[in-house]
């Protein structure tokens, strides 16, 4: 006595759910590397044209995950969100998007920038749309760090040997941002765990640099 | 590379100037943070009021399919003490679900899908009751009926508690099946087996469930769930444990069948119902 129509009208559903995933762009998101001082106007516009063409892509996925309730697909492209969130704050912190900035927004680009710039929302509470989450919004934060904490080590070997101080300084301002916030046992946690590695990565070159009296003093050293 | 520079150039200038914007940034930051801060508090407190609730609704549903367990007989009213003591529990869970319905509204429904736990484990309470009475599998449509509006019983709820369901059938089958015996077949139905004696059969109630839960069985194992979705994980578990709760009951009945006639000759069920359907 076992009603074949209800088996039925689940498989429709599964197959509808799986088209949907389908439909969801996959977006490649390349993260612009940037080294070298002396190049660095090239590879900035080469990464901010990058990223206006992923901005597009963000478009696309919008439109396409605007029909659906926004929490049961997030995860299919959160990542990809995240890792291009954080490509947009490396070319900004880097000097790239100024326009992009807010007035005050320090260094980086604060989740309202982001939003303005990607033309998405940003934590919405009520409203059931496409936005960029607070986490998501975090997360990147995290990979810049992770990204930054590289360049520190790459910048020296290229010859510069001023910019680890000034990505010190900035990490360490995330860092005790990140200390402030109450963390339960989940993604974020775990990666902003990490940012004491990458601040400390920063800090043992920052030392080894002033140690041979390496760092810049003034100015205007290049 | 004019990177060394002299010590005594103007380092006091250029360090206080560095300080100050460092703490100007600093503190922009950790306002921003602080803001982050209360933001993900209320994430987290509304995680937890969801958790808990998803918890509390699991313990009462437990507590009523242990009730329903009790119950002897498949196609007829639950008996009324076991009815009432269920009535207050299922209030119980009314309650819990219109107490966290603010927390689960529009956008949220979707994203704290913890309470999902809970409702499962209520469907499978509400859909073993409803098998009980009616031998018949609860829809998806009657199980949205059964809570509060606001509350979203996805599709994917929906199987993952018939799938529990397999479970608590299998109980209580192989209860059934050993606590009524086969009756040896009463009626006029002519055997082929050459031998005169009578061939046993299932009593119908018990012959029920067992095909019942075969044919939930074949029906779950139509179902095609492509690798990308993300119900696959749990889902291959549950078949899993689904397809041994059948296969138990498969051979209990078949040892019921086959080694009951050697119970006792005297023996027989007190409940039992005239034999209408046979196990072919």
């Amino acid at each position: 006595m076992i009603d074949q129509r209800i088996f039925e009208d689940l498989q429709t559903k599964i197959d509808e759910e799986s088209a949907v995933r389908d439909d969801a762009p996959r977006k490649p998101f390349s993260r612009g590397r940037i080294q070298r001082p002396v190049i660095m106007k090239t590879v900035l516009d080469d990464a901010t044209a990058s990223i206006a063409a992923q901005k597009e892509e963000v478009a696309r996925l919008k439109a396409v995950a605007n029909q659906h309730p926004f929490y049961k697909y997030n995860g299919v492209w959160s990542r990809e969100l995240q890792n291009l969130v954080a490509s947009i704050e490396l070319c900004a912190w880097l000097g790239g998007l100024q326009e992009h900035k807010g007035p005050n927004s320090a260094s980086f680009m604060t989740i309202d920038d982001v939003g303005k710039y990607l033309d998405v929302l940003v934590n919405l509470k009520e409203q059931d749309a496409f936005h960029l989450t607070i986490e998501e919004y975090l997360l990147a934060l995290i990979s810049m760090v992770e990204e930054l904490s590289r360049l520190a080590v790459n910048s020296v070997t290229l010859g510069d040997y001023e910019r680890p101080l000034q990505i010190g300084n900035f990490i360490k301002d995330l860092f005790s941002g990140f200390q402030l916030l109450n963390l339960k046992n989940d993604i974020l946690r775990k990666r902003s765990d990490g940012i004491k590695y990458s601040v400390k990565k920063v800090e043992d070159v920052v030392y080894d640099l002033s140690l041979r009296n390496l760092i810049p003093k003034s100015g205007a050293a290049v | 590379m004019g990177t060394k520079r002299s010590w005594e150039g103007q380092p006091v200038g250029l360090h206080v100037k560095s300080e100050m914007n460092t703490s100007e940034s600093a503190n922009s930051i950790l306002s921003i943070f602080e803001n982050f801060r209360s933001e993900l508090d209320e994430h987290h407190d509304r995680r937890e009021r969801i958790i808990k609730t998803s918890r509390d609704i699991t313990a009462l549903s437990k507590k009523i399919i242990f009730a329903l367990q009790r119950v002897r007989a498949t196609n007829a009213p639950i008996p009324p003490k076991i009815a009432k003591e269920n009535q207050t529990r299922l209030e119980q869970i009314t309650t819990l679900f219109t107490n966290i319905v603010p927390d689960l509204q529009g956008i949220n429904a979707w994203r704290y899908r913890s309470i999902s736990s809970g409702i499962q484990e209520y469907i499978e309470a509400i859909a073993f009751e409803h098998y009980l009475r009616t031998q018949t599998l609860i829809t998806h449509g009657e199980v949205c009926a059964r809570v509060p509006t606001g509350i979203l019983v996805t599709e994917e709820d929906y199987l993952l508690g018939l799938f529990d369901l397999t479970g608590e059938m299998m109980r209580f089958a192989v209860l059934a099946l050993s606590s009524g015996n086969a009756s040896t077949s009463t009626s006029t139905e002519t055997q082929t087996a050459e031998t005169t004696k009578q061939l046993p059969h299932l009593s119908a109630s018990q012959a029920g469930i067992v095909f019942d839960l075969r044919a939930m069985r074949a029906s779950f194992e139509e179902l095609t769930v492509p690798r990308k979705h993300n119900m696959l994980r749990d889902l291959l578990k549950k078949v899993e444990v689904m397809q041994n709760s059948v296969e138990k009951v498969e051979r209990a009945a078949y040892g019921i069948l086959v080694r009951g006639s050697e119970r006792p000759s005297g023996w027989t069920p007190d409940l039992s119902v005239p034999v209408e359907v046979g196990v072919e």
